[in-house]
């Protein structure tokens, strides 16, 4: 592979006055070849041409989880990503992981994220709902999250907690999801009753960006899809995100499609309803009130029987994780 | 070569985004698109059918598709998580045998065709890009957007998870969205926010939220020079579109973007009256930024 001149554009972040940082934006050229790790390089500018730049790093490897920074619009591990992947027209834009302070350069205050996780107790609890007996497969779960290096990607990159910074956050979930399935675990009901209060499992948008995001495929949302089957199947549902969960097998039985009138009321009852009608008011200036009668699909009855053939005997379809084999 | 699809519109198109529905029949009927009715289509469930009932979820989608099937006919649809759904099961039950032996024995059990695991689920704007004979294409686009700069609103559930999405919409030549509006010859703006979210799915539980998500979007794309925004997804569309004057007033900001779904925009570049695409139904007027380019 040849060589070529690449352009770094990295955020430098000096912090001000209490609270405040300042930034501006500062190139360095580094010669380097496609497959050379963003962290190299920027080893080497330090080394090389300005000792001031900060950064985290430690492993270099991508397991440590330190080297998460903001690569040409994504957060990624500066260790697994290769400059040629990334540069465009051999430009390379660097910033800090967002939805964080910002300390200095590239590097973040970290305890948000963390005292996020802390917060869902992580560690194994005794309790009623420990089980006595470990089988072969009482890992499958466990198994899907267990990669997580609390790198921060996915949290950097989260919409929900962009907007709404008590948002437990997709690695917190997903780390509450492998206390919630380990067979050990003793308050498992206890765990999904607190993990549907607010900003919880119900806010997550289904934006999907923490399952692209993520450098060792713990797919996040996947987690916390499964952390809210877990609640309902426990008949945890007062939230207003289970209320509209629940309302879509009830229609697709009924008529086979979602009926859009019902499931407000629903979801936020009456009440609810009515203080929705910012929303309604703008609707119906368009006449878009939707009919609270919609039409029946042909072969609804056949829905219906697919329905109560998998009540009276349910199949398992979660998808589970590799089996780990130890390196 | 004819192209003709199973038409699977969303749950959206056919209540409260029905506009969408009416544009892409239009655009397609001048495209020679042959949409063809599925009369047995429910609705899909959205992910939420997948966290209330994950194995019906299956069983719907593969219902669905099997009708497609039987149809002899891959499936096309104009929403972007139906688009998701779909493919989602659809991913699995042709990568997992077992299941879809599973599902297969719900479906005949219930009077069901079993789904053979042979359908391709497409959006109608990759359809448009890539399967549509881009001269054809352009000979349609009689009134062309004359560089008007238009923000691609890509939407969550065309584009990820990657994993099954890979092979569909990230290619080389960049998004799928981009590209059409440089076919009619308008001008994609590049803006913080085109691949972020709507907040639809919260829409009812985390309301302010969504306020803030929808303002943060339209206000970035607006401040990179956007003159209107396009989405391919009728759920992105209720957002931005119904949600921007209430969100306006959550940051305290005027925004007034004008929004509307990628087949409005792309039928009134093929000369197609304003009625039929149903352009009074949006929540901001369009019409004063596109009468300046001489579209409406
Ligand atoms: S899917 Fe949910 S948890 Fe993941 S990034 Fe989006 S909002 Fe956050
Ligand atoms: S889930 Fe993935 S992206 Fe998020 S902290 Fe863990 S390893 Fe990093
Ligand atoms: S340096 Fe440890 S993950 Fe990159």
């Amino acid at each position: 592979m040849t060589s070529q001149t690449y352009t770094f554009r990295i955020q430098r972040n000096m912090p001000g006055q209490v609270g405040t940082v300042q930034s501006h934006w500062q190139e360095y050229k580094v010669e380097a070849e496609p497959n050379t790790t963003i962290l190299t390089l920027l080893e080497t500018i330090k080394g090389g041409q300005d000792g001031t730049l900060t950064f985290r790093q430690s492993c270099r490897s991508a397991i440590c989880g330190s080297c998460a920074i903001n690569i040409g619009g994504r957060t990624r591990l500066a260790c697994k990503t290769h400059v040629g992947a990334v540069a465009k027209d051999g430009v390379v834009e660097i910033s800090p992981q967002k939805n964080q302070p910002v300390l200095r350069d590239l590097a973040i205050d970290i305890r948000p994220f963390f005292s996020r996780v802390h917060g869902i107790k992580p560690y194994l609890q005794d309790g009623p709902e420990r089980a006595g007996k470990v089988t072969s497969t009482a890992y499958d779960q466990v198994n899907h999250v267990t990669q997580c290096i609390m790198c921060g990607c996915c949290y950097s990159e989260c919409t929900m907690a962009e907007v709404n910074p008590k948002f437990i956050g997709p690695a917190a979930l997903a780390k509450a999801f492998r206390f919630v399935s380990d067979p050990r675990e003793g308050l498992k009901t206890e765990r999904l009753q607190d993990l549907a209060s607010p900003n919880g499992i119900w806010s997550c948008t289904r934006c999907t960006l923490c399952v692209d995001v993520c450098p060792k495929e713990v797919a996040p949302m996947e987690a916390i899809v499964k952390l809210r089957t877990r609640g309902l199947n426990k008949g945890i549902n007062t939230s207003a995100g289970a209320k509209h969960a629940l309302a879509f097998h009830t229609d697709i039985k009924q008529t086979g499609q979602l009926n859009e009138f019902t499931l407000m009321m629903r979801t936020l009852g009456i009440v609810g309803s009515l203080m929705e009608t910012g929303m309604a008011i703008h609707l119906a200036k368009k006449g878009k009130i939707p009919s609270p009668f919609p039409h029946s699909v042909t072969g609804v009855d056949e829905l219906r029987r697919m329905y109560e053939s998998l009540e009276r005997s349910p199949i398992d379809v979660e998808t589970k994780a590799k089996e780990a084999v130890p390196e | 070569m004819t192209l003709e699809y199973a038409y699977y519109p969303g749950c959206a198109a056919k209540q409260i985004q029905r506009e969408a529905d009416w544009a892409a029949r239009a655009v397609c009927q001048e495209l020679g698109i042959g949409l063809l009715a599925m009369p047995r289509a429910s609705c899909c469930g959205a992910v939420s059918l997948r966290e209330t009932k994950p194995a019906f979820a299956l069983a719907v989608a593969a219902r669905i598709l099997s009708e497609a099937e039987a149809m002899g006919k891959d499936l096309v649809t104009i929403c972007n998580t139906c688009l998701q759904t779909l493919t989602h099961a659809n991913y699995r039950l042709s990568n997992e045998p077992e299941l879809l032996e599973k599902i297969n024995a719900v479906l005949a059990e219930s009077g069901v065709r079993p789904y053979g695991g042979t359908i391709k689920v497409r959006h109608l704007l990759w359809v448009v890009t890539d399967l549509v004979d881009s001269r054809t294409l352009k000979a349609k686009i009689t009134h062309p957007l004359k560089g008007l700069r238009v923000a691609a609103f890509l939407g969550c559930h065309s584009i990820r998870p990657e994993e099954i999405f890979n092979h569909a919409s990230n290619t080389n030549e960049g998004p799928h969205l981009e590209r059409l509006i440089q076919l009619m010859g308008g001008v994609a703006v590049d803006y913080v926010g085109k691949d972020r979210c709507c907040g639809f799915h919260v829409m009812l539980s985390d309301k302010h939220e969504v306020h803030t998500m929808a303002a943060k979007n339209c206000l970035s794309a607006k401040d990179a020079g956007a003159q209107v925004m396009i989405t391919p997804c009728t759920l992105c569309d209720m957002i931005m579109g119904s949600v921007q004057p209430i969100a306006e007033k959550t940051v305290q900001r005027t925004i007034n973007l004008p929004e509307m779904n990628f087949a409005q925009l792309l039928g009134l570049t093929m000369g197609i009256s304003k009625e039929r695409l149903g352009i009074s139904r949006l929540h901001i007027d369009p019409v004063p930024v596109l009468s300046s380019i001489g579209l409406a």
